[in-house]
């Protein structure tokens, strides 16, 4: 049974079966934690995520691959066991885009999303020893 | 606020299962020790704070955003 909202962008009709659950929310998002992914209209690297609870809060997300070739996330048993996923299962890295006025776009590489699409859910994990930053502009 | 003065060794519990242990001063800083359960999650304030600014500035954004940065990128791979 397909459902619809309302958000900034227009109306939005979605498949309950394809959301995304933020098991603990994101950083400073704690209480939102159903997503619905929207494609881009355009072809390309980016696509959004919407929260189905609150219309104005929705993210740009990308797999930081992308442009970051050796970017790579490994979930540890803790992780593993919120997505709710084994050892062996598939898990994606993907980093939050932010677009600042100047639209200079960085990638948030220090607190990527990680995402089990066996169970599609999803946690927001924070590499607080890595070398990446909160703000990684894109390589030129 | 509650504020209270510990003494190196000394602890906090917090509720059942949150322990909090003052280790000792080291120059400007203070090491403490924290035990909770595991998946409890621990920042430091300062990178807690970073990352909720991060979250909050990257879901300010609109559809015309969007299409320009793909414009700018498939154009970009396509050169």
């Amino acid at each position: 049974m397909k459902q619809t909202i309302m958000t900034r962008f227009g109306e939005v009709e979605f498949d309950p079966q394809n959301i995304v659950r933020f098991v603990e929310g994101l950083i400073g998002f704690e209480n939102l934690h159903d997503f619905i992914v929207m494609p881009n209209r355009k072809n390309g690297p980016l696509f959004w995520i919407q929260s189905v609870e609150d219309p104005d809060i929705a993210f740009v997300l990308t797999d930081p691959t992308n442009f970051f070739l050796d970017y790579k996330v490994v979930p540890d048993g803790r992780e593993r066991d919120k997505l709710g996923i084994g050892k062996d299962d598939e898990c994606h890295a993907l980093a939050v885009v932010t677009v600042p006025p100047d639209r200079k776009v960085t990638l948030n590489l220090m607190a990527p999303l990680l995402f089990a699409p066996a169970t599609n859910r999803a946690i927001q994990v924070v590499l607080e020893n890595s070398p990446y930053k909160t703000r990684e502009p894109l390589p030129v | 606020m509650l504020v209270l003065t510990r003494k190196p060794g000394e602890g906090i519990v917090i509720g059942d299962d949150i322990k909090i242990t003052f280790i000792e001063t080291k120059g400007a800083g203070i090491r403490i020790g924290i035990e909770a359960p595991a998946g409890k999650k621990i920042y430091r304030q300062e990178v807690y704070d970073r990352i909720c600014l991060e979250n909050r500035e990257a879901s300010q954004w609109n559809l015309a955003d969007l299409d320009m940065l793909t414009s700018a990128m498939v154009k970009k791979e396509s050169l």
